[in-house]
């Protein structure tokens, strides 16, 4: 070796490699933004889905509870629970809140109307078709 | 110079710059494990990567292994020329490396198109995500050898090496010969092994 | 510290130290939650304690980053800060507005938040770390731009170092990633991609070259070690960070809605994204064991040399046990993330803050260093931080794996809620560890009020005694 390895070549490393994988990582994206609307039935996205999610953000559901598995870990899974309950039972649910019972973790009653339930049990509906590579493992999730 | 007499008295040292060789070592390392991953999924799945390989372009395959040994073969030449201080020769022998790095790249981007057109994509089938990754991944690294032997050849026409001093000419000749020798690999585990 | 415009990094530090002891007390009330559901409840539901624990972090950290930028980049560039006083005006404004946002937290129900900040002209709000309301995050925006302004304008006009250019260039890169948390649409799927341009970009991206420019920073300062085998290290460290974590990204996409290919190539190079972690224990060790003087602040020194190991564990090992696709299919989205994201956190991230402030705020107090009672205090607090953060982050292990376990792996799977209960011994843990960490960093805070500065004569005599 007749140089040493001297730090503009260290910062060439980090500049030619980041911007290298940048592009890896922007034609991937790409591609997975063709796929996605395939794989979660964009189509399927109706203003009653659109409000739903929309009431679902602006109340944090996320706050407490997971969608295929991103969120807090305090209350059950969304993304599947259209599947594992049903619309009855969550619409029912959501309405009877909080439980009031001693000790056990309690979600607030955010006051929705039967339309407003409506709207978030149709975009529970959409989440629970979303092809997530077969996960949860069970309808537990 | 008394650097260069070091390195003189040093027993055989590795060609180029010490940073490209850990670049070098970590690519491979990259290379390596995404081959790992292939054999694994190759294994639980034999039946369909020995039918979905029948799509790919096989003849193309062969082509670009050719271009990129020749290539190669091109790099050693400069590299030699240059240790007998001979810099145009050197200079004209990088310049057909990478005219024959153009084709490799150019005659890619068919096969990509083709393969586009045949209905091979990331999410057709696990052979095909395997094939495109592998063969896309490969193809930026042939794009970031052409860059690094583009500087190479512009110093060398400019006169910038000599028999004393071609480290970069060594430095860009390593590199180029690490991406020829990904694609032997990739080309016999993709293309060929059956 | 050698020019007068550093003191601006003082209000900087000391507003991240408070801000961090609120974050510490959301903390024991959300798993205070986990342990009486009915606790606090409804005045604070367990989402709002939640987000204010979060966000609070985010905002304490920010702080300190933005006063370490403030103190080193005129010390390194050689010249004085280009605007003192926007400086003041921005701490000013941030410290404000973070308080506001609090407030609105919990004040309000956060549907009534959003109806009043607008939230329906650009929806932004509900998904986690980015729950502030739209006026907050324009704020954040404007904030960092006003940052950018002033450390860009005092690096061109003065010495271009590495260790600068690698700290302002990733400021630049932490406010760029910050915009994508304007993009929220409809499509959830697109939205969670989205969502981690910004955290994964953030987390395991920008801020990792902030923690190697800051860290580079103090071990010259502390070791005299020649600046271009640091800057040379820093490089290559950061070089491996972004190679294996661009695409290692995809680790958060195998079951998020995302493509299939992502499983295999998320593998691939996650798999990788301990290595500059590894590489900055070797780099940080050598760096120690070959320094050219004894610096004073000893206890400046621990928390540099703890930070690597640290953020090793946190970001490196635990990281890794859940990041392999096969294993994130039972681990995704239990406790085990929870328990990676508090280690990760604290080791890298808090563990670099305080390092840095360690190092400056003697400097911004008139001195080389604190009184060794001052020093032993803090490296006491760091010892109780570090112990039962590890005792939090073991229960919250625990927890994920009675999850995977019960909830997912066996053949007939329990609810979610009963599982929560048969786990509830390590919530009770991670509780007791929660409560003796706030006493670490009380303990550690206590540390700024011993009285005295460092004296050569103190230590001789001790030493003599010995």
């Amino acid at each position: 070796m007749q140089q040493v390895f001297t730090k503009a070549m260290a910062r060439n490393i980090f500049l030619g490699g980041a911007g290298f994988f940048l592009v890896i990582y922007l034609a991937l994206t790409y591609d997975t933004w063709q796929r996605i609307p395939i794989r979660d039935h964009a189509d399927r996205i109706t203003p009653a889905v659109a409000r739903g999610k929309y009431l679902f953000d602006t109340n944090d559901c996320m706050g407490c509870h997971t969608v295929n598995g991103e969120g807090a870990y305090f209350a059950p899974e969304l993304g599947n629970v259209y599947k594992r309950r049903g619309p009855d039972f969550i619409k029912a649910w959501i309405l009877s809140q909080p439980t009031g019972v001693a000790g056990r973790r309690q979600m607030p009653n955010f006051h929705f109307t039967n339309d407003q339930i409506d709207d978030l049990v149709a975009y529970m509906q959409w989440l629970s078709n979303i092809d997530t590579n077969n996960w949860p493992p069970n309808i537990q999730g | 110079m008394s650097t260069a007499n070091v390195s003189l008295d040093m027993p055989d040292p590795l060609p180029g710059d010490l940073a490209i060789w850990i670049f070098i070592f970590a690519e491979l390392v990259v290379f390596g494990i995404l081959f790992i991953a292939y054999a694994v999924a190759r294994s639980t799945h034999v039946a369909l990567f020995d039918a979905a390989q029948l799509a790919i372009n096989r003849v193309f395959g062969f082509i670009n292994t050719w271009l990129l040994l020749t290539s190669s073969y091109f790099v050693v030449r400069a590299t030699q020329a240059i240790r007998n201080d001979r810099r145009q020769i050197c200079a004209y022998w990088l310049t057909a490396a990478m005219s024959f790095g153009a084709m490799f790249l150019l005659l890619k981007l068919i096969e990509f198109h083709q393969d586009a057109s045949r209905g091979i994509t990331l999410s057709s089938n696990l052979f095909d995500m395997f094939y495109l990754s592998l063969t896309f991944f490969h193809f930026m690294h042939v794009v970031m050898g052409m860059i690094i032997l583009s500087v190479v050849t512009y110093k060398a026409y400019k006169g910038r090496y000599s028999a004393a001093n071609h480290t970069g000419v060594e430095t860009g000749a390593s590199y180029w010969h690490m991406v020829d020798l990904v694609w032997v690999v990739l080309f016999a585990l993709v293309y060929v092994m059956h | 510290m050698n020019y007068q415009s550093q003191q601006v990094a003082k209000p900087y530090f000391i507003a991240a130290l408070l801000l961090f002891a609120g974050q510490i007390v959301f903390g024991l009330i959300a798993g205070m939650q986990y342990l009486d559901g009915s606790f606090l409840f409804p005045a604070l539901p367990f989402n709002i304690v939640h987000m204010s624990h979060t966000n609070l972090l985010i905002v304490w950290l920010l702080m300190a980053f933005m006063g370490a930028a403030y103190f080193i980049v005129p010390e390194e560039a050689q010249t004085e800060l280009y605007s003192p006083k926007l400086a003041l005006i921005t701490f000013w404004v941030f410290f404000v507005a973070a308080a506001a946002t609090l407030l609105g937290y919990l004040l309000l129900p956060y549907s009534k938040l959003a109806a009043m900040t607008g939230d329906a002209i650009l929806p932004t709000m509900g998904r986690g770390y980015l729950e502030q309301p739209l006026p907050t995050k324009i704020g954040i925006v404007l904030v960092a731009l006003s940052l950018l302004f002033n450390i860009t304008m005092t690096l061109i006009k003065g010495r271009k170092t590495s260790i600068n250019l690698i700290l302002v260039g990733s400021l630049w890169g932490l406010a760029l990633l910050f915009l994508p948390a304007f993009y929220f649409p409809v499509d959830t799927v697109k939205a969670s991609y989205g969502w981690w341009w910004v955290v994964h970009g953030w987390v395991e991206g920008d801020w990792e070259l902030i923690l190697g420019s800051l860290l580079g920073f103090i071990l010259i300062k502390i070791t005299g070690i020649d600046r271009e085998i640091v800057e040379k290290w820093i490089y290559i460290i950061i070089a491996m960070t972004l190679i294996s974590g661009l695409i290692g990204i995809g680790h958060h996409y195998y079951y998020t809605g995302a493509p299939a290919y992502w499983i295999w190539l998320g593998s691939v190079f996650s798999a990788l994204e301990p290595i500059p972690f590894i590489m900055l224990i070797v780099f940080a060790f050598k760096i120690l064991a070959q320094r050219r003087r004894e610096h004073p602040n000893k206890a400046a020194m621990l928390w540099a040399q703890a930070t690597p190991i640290m953020a090793f564990l946190g970001a490196g090992l635990w990281g890794f046990m859940i990041t392999l696709a096969p294993v994130q299919y039972y681990a995704h989205g239990t406790n085990f993330t929870a328990a990676h994201g508090h280690l990760a956190f604290f080791g890298a991230y808090a563990m670099i803050a305080l390092s840095i402030i360690s190092y400056a705020m003697p400097l911004l107090r008139g001195r080389t260093a604190n009184s060794l009672a001052a020093q032993h205090r803090e490296m006491l607090g760091f010892w109780i931080m570090a112990f039962s953060m590890g005792v939090m982050v073991l229960a919250l292990t625990g927890a994920g794996i009675v999850t995977v376990y019960l909830q997912r792996a066996i053949d007939n799977p329990l609810p979610f809620m009963q599982v929560q209960e048969k786990s509830r011994v390590f919530f009770e843990i991670r509780e007791a560890g929660g409560a003796v960490f706030l006493l670490g960093l009380l303990t550690y805070l206590s540390s700024f009020f011993v009285a005295g500065e460092y004296t050569y004569d103190d230590e001789a005599k001790k030493a003599l005694k010995a």
